[in-house]
């Protein structure tokens, strides 16, 4: 293989897993601060994706612009989901808490699924900007605009929310709820508001790997089992107890997908991360990046 | 002095188990008031219901007429009711500083956090020292100094202490019970809970003592000292000498 | 004493009077009535009788969430297709079907049964999805029965195999409630650290259960692959057939014995009601229904049906006078 392709491949390895990052790390926040396991995430990603979709094809917006819609739009279906459904659960505690927030959320897929099959039909959607094809070419390498776009956003957005959960009070707030929270109650934390933030920034967090997967790969009502189940692989790499460590999981599992695709049967990229997913569950359950 | 913390019926359990049967108890405003009793007497129980971690069957809690048994713990920690847990239950993973801040997020204390981080570390100097440490990194009894401190930042009217001698050295523990005494001359009520009794008695003005879950005796600290079975059961002592 | 003796036998009386009526009219409605529609409709509910009890074996009564169970149905659909399509009679590829999922259940069983409730669900969700995508990569034809087979195809032979193979594992997950097995097994749902404690060898009960578990799974995916005349290998492995489980098992009523059985019926019955659109309007309010039971009604219709019970015998029971 030649340096040029390995590069390449390596690149995309890196882009890839900035998409895989952004759409762990909402989920990783919940599971984190609410101790629950999410399954409908990648419905979320997938809804984030389509209300990109339809700014873009309604009023021509730019993807990455339309991010100023795309999130606050699924930030307010966040809170609704935490409002409606999940607040029931997450005053459980330990094994049941997560068993009961796995089959409710489950039940959630059915529903987000259907919804969006019924507002978008089956189709598949994707969004053609009309700089999709260029980019930067440095040394034989390909740096599409679009593809740097979105690991420049998903960069800013780690760093925005790294900024905001270690150096801002409700942040902090989060943080410490997802410690103890029975302490931060008796600190006088208002524990049932940061649930309700904390799932609204994971959905938020979701609505932008959306943007970023239907820019990059294409939409269907379908995919959110597929991205639920990258988001819980980078999870389990990242191990259960990191929130922000599941961004650095991501561009490994993109890299490593990348690089074992070049040397295996590209189409079974899927396979190993997947594969990788169980064994890590087996031997190794606290993850890679645990601290503790 | 005015009743300030009223507890009344108080009827709790855990599951299926009842642990606490109709127990009573005041503290007045200002008062030091201890809650001694063996190991399992419903204690802690009591402490984290009247903190709001845990709703009582029946029963009422009330802080000068407020109702608080129907409240959100973090209500409850609002109104001025604030409880350091028993094994401080510090948020390990941020710092000292972090602990400190996050202990003063009501709006009232919130604004007056730099003045009251100011008296903290005023009595706390270490933890001045020590403000961007990782909390989990500090010994047993700094970490207790940062939960008091912690519980300070919140503004309490009425301090709520679970043990706060477990694993502790004795000269950390004279120095904390120091300290409790310094706040409740500034003006804090203090109610507290400790397995040390001798300490406990020695420290509060009166006293409750539960067992099995029932209030069975009250009285000043020194009425119970001097009493024959408080001695025998709860110090280890023998009887009393005549007065 | 007498009346209250009397009062549960007749009852027990009556629930098996009614199940021995449900399998007759199972038997000879279809039959009289011989179209091709009514075929498939009972064919589909025995088949999801099945997906619903064996994972209810699992899941209901040994507490072990699976999102993995296509795994098993698709294993089992694969095995006796490829056998039987490739000149084997088809109850050998029935069988051998059945006994490779339980075979691939037992080996993947044992290392993720370390794991615990959630680890466990998205562990087997992850290699069911590895099997998906593996088996539709080397297998993407899509397979179809050779025109002999399908002139002489029989619609109710199929129908009657799905029947007997759901009228089996209803009956196995009766008789386990009844074996001495079935403590340990309850107890390990309840608490698995106490049962431990308590000297139930917590592994070997879990075993059992993934055993039978992937054992009627399996034969479900060769029933299905017997009555398919084309399809993509690749599709009884989709994860739509273990929610598909999961659905009838919760809206029926999970850890009880009937509760697939009702939920099954009314599962197929009412997505053949509501099917007349493009929009799965079934699914939204299976989901719906679904999060209302985990929420507030985990009992499910069946638990429904022991409360409508209770308030119309009641009245009965005023009547009764109670001896002694």
């Amino acid at each position: 293989m030649s340096i040029a392709t390995f590069l390449q491949t390596l690149v995309f390895g890196l882009f890839t897993g900035g998409i895989y990052g952004v759409a762990a790390i909402g989920l990783a926040l919940v599971f984190g601060v609410m101790k629950m396991l999410n399954i409908a995430h990648g419905e979320l990603v997938m809804l984030g994706g389509y209300v990109s979709f339809w700014v873009f094809s309604a009023y021509g917006m730019d993807p990455f612009i339309s991010l100023l819609i795309v999130i606050p739009a699924l930030f307010i279906l966040g809170l609704i989901l935490d409002r409606s459904v999940y607040r029931h659960i997450v005053r459980l505690l330990g094994e049941e808490k997560i068993k009961n927030s796995m089959l409710v959320s489950f039940g959630l897929t059915l529903v987000l699924q259907n919804l969006a099959q019924w507002l978008f039909t089956a189709d598949e959607r994707s969004i053609q900007v009309a700089y999709a094809g260029d980019g930067f070419n440095i040394f034989g390498v390909l740096l599409p605009y679009t593809r740097l776009a979105t690991l420049a956003i998903a960069l800013v957005a780690i760093l925005g929310l790294n900024y905001f959960l270690h150096k801002t009070y409700p942040g902090k707030a989060i943080l410490a709820t997802a410690e103890d929270f029975e302490s931060a109650e008796l600190a006088g934390i208002n524990i049932n508001r940061i649930y309700m933030m904390t799932f609204a920034l994971g959905a938020s967090l979701a609505a932008i790997a959306g943007t970023f997967v239907t820019v990059t790969y294409g939409l269907s009502p379908s995919i959110g089992i597929i991205w639920t189940l990258k988001a819980l692989i980078v999870i389990v790499l990242a191990g259960t107890g990191s929130i922000l460590g599941a961004f650095p999981a991501g561009i490994l599992l993109g890299v490593v997908e990348a690089l074992s695709g070049a040397f295996v049967n590209p189409s079974y990229r899927e396979v190993i991360g997947l594969v990788i997913f169980i064994l890590v569950l087996i031997v190794r359950p606290q993850g890679l990046f645990a601290r503790r | 002095m005015t009743n300030f913390l009223v507890i009344e019926n108080i009827n709790a359990a855990y599951g299926d188990i009842q642990t606490l049967w109709d127990v009573s108890l005041q503290v007045k405003q200002g008062e030091i008031v201890a809650l001694i009793g063996p190991n399992g007497a419903g204690k802690t129980t009591l402490m984290r219901l009247i903190a709001g971690l845990h709703k009582p069957m029946s029963g009422t809690v009330h802080l000068a007429d407020v109702p608080l048994h129907a409240l959100p713990a973090y209500d409850i920690a609002k109104q001025g009711v604030i409880l350091v847990p028993e094994g401080r239950r510090l948020f390990g993973g941020m710092t000292v500083l972090d602990n400190l801040e996050l202990g003063a997020y009501s709006r009232r204390a919130r604004e007056a956090r730099f003045k009251t981080m100011a008296r903290v570390f005023e009595l706390f100097p270490i933890l001045e020292e020590r403000q961007r440490q990782y909390a989990n990194t500090m010994s047993g009894g700094q970490q207790q100094m940062l939960a008091i401190g912690r519980a300070m930042m919140g503004l309490p009217k009425l301090l709520m202490l679970d043990e706060p001698s477990l694993g502790l050295a004795p000269l950390i523990v004279e120095n904390i019970f120091e300290i409790i005494k310094l706040m409740n001359d500034q003006g804090v009520t203090i109610f507290l809970v400790e397995q040390n009794a001798r300490k406990a008695l020695e420290l509060a003005n009166r006293a409750y003592i539960l067992e099995q879950g029932r209030v069975v005796g009250t009285g000043t600290g020194r009425e119970l000292l001097q009493n024959d079975e408080v001695r025998q059961a709860y110090l280890g002592l023998a009887p009393a000498a005549v007065k | 004493m007498k009346t209250t003796l009397q009062s549960k036998s007749a009852s027990r009386f009556l629930a098996w009077a009614g199940l021995i009526l449900l399998v007759l009219f199972a038997l000879y409605y279809p039959k009289s009535v011989d179209k091709q529609n009514i075929w498939n409709l009972f064919f589909l509910i025995c088949l999801q009788i099945t997906l619903g009890q064996s994972w209810n074996i699992l899941g209901g009564f040994a507490g072990q969430t699976s999102l993995g169970h296509a795994a098993f149905f698709g294993i089992g659909a694969l095995v006796t297709r490829t056998l039987w399509l490739n000149g084997q009679p088809f109850l050998l590829a029935f069988a051998l079907g059945g006994l490779t999922s339980v075979v691939f259940a037992l080996v993947i069983g044992l290392p993720t049964f370390r794991l615990r409730g959630a680890y466990f669900a998205i562990g087997t969700l992850g290699v069911a999805e590895v099997m998906r995508i593996t088996v539709g990569q080397n297998v993407p034809y899509i397979s179809t029965m050779p025109g002999l087979m399908i002139a002489n195809y029989d619609l109710p032979a199929r129908y009657h195999l799905a029947l007997g193979l759901a009228i089996a594992t209803v009956a196995t997950a009766y008789l386990l409630l009844r074996s001495p097995w079935s403590l340990g097994i309850l107890a390990v749902r309840e608490d698995e650290e106490a049962a431990q404690a308590t000297g139930v060898h917590v592994l070997r009960h879990k075993l059992l259960a993934l055993a039978l578990s992937s054992l009627f799974t399996g034969l479900a995916g060769g029933t299905f692959a017997y009555q398919q005349i084309s399809y993509y290998p690749s599709a009884p492995f989709s994860p739509a057939w273990t929610f598909d489980a999961l659905l009838i098992t919760f809206i029926g009523g999970q850890g009880t014995l009937m509760g697939p059985v009702i939920g099954a019926i009314f599962f197929v019955v009412v997505r053949e009601k509501l099917s007349v659109n493009l929009v799965d309007v079934h699914q939204v309010i299976f989901g719906i229904l679904f999060i209302l039971i985990v929420l507030i009604f985990p009992g499910g219709l069946v638990e429904a049906w022991e409360r409508l019970k209770k308030l119309i015998f009641r009245k009965e029971e005023k009547h009764v006078p109670i001896s002694q």
